[in-house]
């Protein structure tokens, strides 16, 4: 058999993209005679900050981001990803999809398997979830097993997580009580601006990939204003593609509740958006895009998710960097690439996700790092630069720490037409950085919109 | 293990630094000049404990705790140098207090640049 040296976009994972959007009429159909249920964020116990909405879970599950799964997940399965990172049905995934939910009000609702309800948002219809299972979890160990421990998993965890660990204290927070099984949308959201154009779920990005004629399309994670590292991250990745550079370069940021100190989610956009925008990188080549989730920073854990998203997607490769969506130093820097280039054995993967059954198609792109450096005068691979001792990294939290003085970084570092967009974004928050009021009017707010919707309920 | 932690140098700090022997350092090409100072392992353990944002970075260096406390800092260096004495003076208690609460003001609203 003839194997061409050409790639070709990926299949979904698991095989088919989720679509569990349906129109208003069957929705209302869908909820008619339910019991309702507001959905509401989880708080930080220490500070009372919203931390967390499952509403970004229900969409992301909705509009085939997550695909294969497409509900929240009963204990069985929850188990299963904590365990062997694998669905009930074999694909990988990896985090626990948990909707806990107010146990009291839910026997006040007198909510039991094999029920409907109707989950509510901003005080509108907005999904439905068939009852499967209604289930009971210690949160702390569910924190402690989804994100491994020193002892447990020590080819890549550091230290103990806590609750300076923003996904660790999100799964520590939540009520343990949760409700698994099948969700639709059936109030289709409008997203707010900025968010609508940069709105592409799968089956969206799909057919803009298709419809730019690009053939091999390497994804960008971000949950940050892009430097020029970063800019140099997306550039120098993308040559590597088949018989020619990849045609296209995804910027798909991670939209949702974000630790105190990140940049504001309308700025990271607005800023990747900025560097096509102005030329850095050629629009035609370049699409910045958005996944509604708040972030685990699960370091190799979320690289997996995101290699889900990216698939499903349509991506063909994917870059991977230093301290892959990481915080502190929980994870070994580099455990993302220990992940994609060998596996993680007590995580489930004796082998790299591609390299197992059900796992994934799409190609990582492990890349070390970018630094400036003063003798070669310029921006260099890690690997190629030979001034290791005098190279200058870059660091996310010098340049927050820049602008927090109210110094513009130099262009060198920074595209003054990045920084504007963060100019733009703290004049209209106050602030550059997310803090507990960003979060709180983020909760009230939401990335969405819902139109009224009648439906008879219980 | 020691960490680091950076100042970063503005004209006007540069104009109080420049008789006081204090080593800058250029970063990026000259765009950026700083001074680095060096934090013994119990020090950097005593700045992550009072300042919950702070984080130890890539690179190794202190980053994120308040900028009442960089601006502290800064003057203790303008006073004595950039050792660890500069950083134990800023940590002083009746200091940490006057930057822990300027900080809590740093959490709601920074100025955006005119």
């Amino acid at each position: 058999m003839r194997m061409s040296l050409k790639v070709s976009q990926p299949p979904p994972h698991g095989g088919r993209l989720v679509n569990a959007v349906v129109d208003r009429e069957e929705g209302a159909r869908m909820a008619a005679g339910c019991p309702a249920y507001d959905i509401r964020p989880t708080i930080d116990p220490r500070t009372g900050a919203p931390i967390r909405n499952a509403y970004r879970e229900v969409m992301s599950i909705a509009y085939g981001f997550f695909s294969p799964l497409d509900g929240f997940m009963t204990r069985n399965e929850a188990e299963s990803v904590m365990r062997d990172r694998r669905l009930l049905s074999g694909w990988l995934f990896p985090f626990p999809i948990i909707f806990d939910v107010d146990g009291e009000e839910l026997r006040g609702l007198g909510v039991k398997e094999g029920d409907r309800l109707l989950l509510r948002l901003k005080g509108r219809p907005f999904a439905v979830i068939d009852v499967e299972e209604v289930w009971r979890f210690d949160p702390r160990d569910v924190a402690d097993r989804t994100f491994g421990t020193p002892e447990r998993n020590p080819e890549v965890v550091r230290r103990r997580f806590d609750e300076k660990h923003p996904g660790w204290l999100m799964y520590r927070s939540m009520t343990g009580t949760a409700v698994g099984g099948r969700v639709h949308v059936i109030n289709e959201p409008r997203l707010r601006e900025p968010y609508g154009r940069f709105w592409y779920p799968p089956s969206a990005s799909r057919l803009e990939f298709g419809r730019r004629g690009w053939r091999t399309v390497i994804a960008h994670q971000t949950r940050n204003v892009p430097h020029t590292g970063h800019e140099h991250l997306m550039k120098e990745a993308a040559f590597l593609g088949d018989i020619e550079p990849c045609n296209g370069i995804l910027v798909n940021a991670i939209i949702g509740a974000k630790r105190l100190g990140d940049f504001v989610d309308e700025a990271i956009l607005e800023g990747h958006e900025a560097v096509s925008r102005f030329g850095y990188i050629r629009p035609g080549r370049h699409l910045v895009t958005m996944t509604l989730w708040d972030m685990r920073y699960g370091n190799p854990l979320e690289s997996l998710l995101h290699g889900i998203i990216r698939q499903n997607m349509g991506c063909t490769h994917h870059m991977f960097g230093r301290d892959h969506a990481a915080v502190g130093d929980y994870y070994d820097p580099y455990a993302t690439q220990t992940l994609w280039s060998k596996g993680i054995p007590s995580y489930g993967l004796p082998a790299p996700p591609y390299d197992v059954d059900r796992g994934l198609k799409i190609r990582p792109v492990n890349i070390q790092e970018f630094w400036y450096c003063p003798v070669c005068g310029e921006i260099a691979y890690s690997e190629s630069c030979g001034h290791r001792d005098k190279a200058e990294r870059f660091s996310g939290s010098f340049v927050r720490g820049l602008i927090a003085e109210g110094i513009e970084p130099p262009p060198i570092i920074f595209r003054p037409e990045v920084y504007q967009v963060i100019v733009k974004w703290w004049r209209r928050f106050n602030y550059p950085f997310v803090n507990k009021r960003y979060l709180e009017t983020k909760e009230a707010e939401l990335e969405v919109e819902l139109d009224p919707m009648e439906v008879t309920t219980r | 293990m020691t960490y680091k932690i950076a100042i970063v140098l503005d004209k006007a700090r540069m104009e109080k630094v420049r008789s006081k022997g204090v080593q800058v350092k250029d970063l990026y090409g000259g765009y950026l000049k700083v001074i680095e100072l060096e934090v013994p392992d119990e020090l950097a353990k005593r700045i992550l404990a009072e300042f919950p944002r702070a984080r130890i970075d890539a690179r190794g260096f202190i980053e994120e705790t308040p900028i009442a406390f960089k601006r502290e800092l800064f003057d203790s260096v303008v006073r004595m140098g950039a050792g660890p004495a500069a950083i134990e003076d800023a940590m002083r208690p009746e200091k940490l207090a006057r930057i822990k609460e300027l900080a809590s003001k740093e959490d709601e609203y920074l100025p955006p640049p005119n």
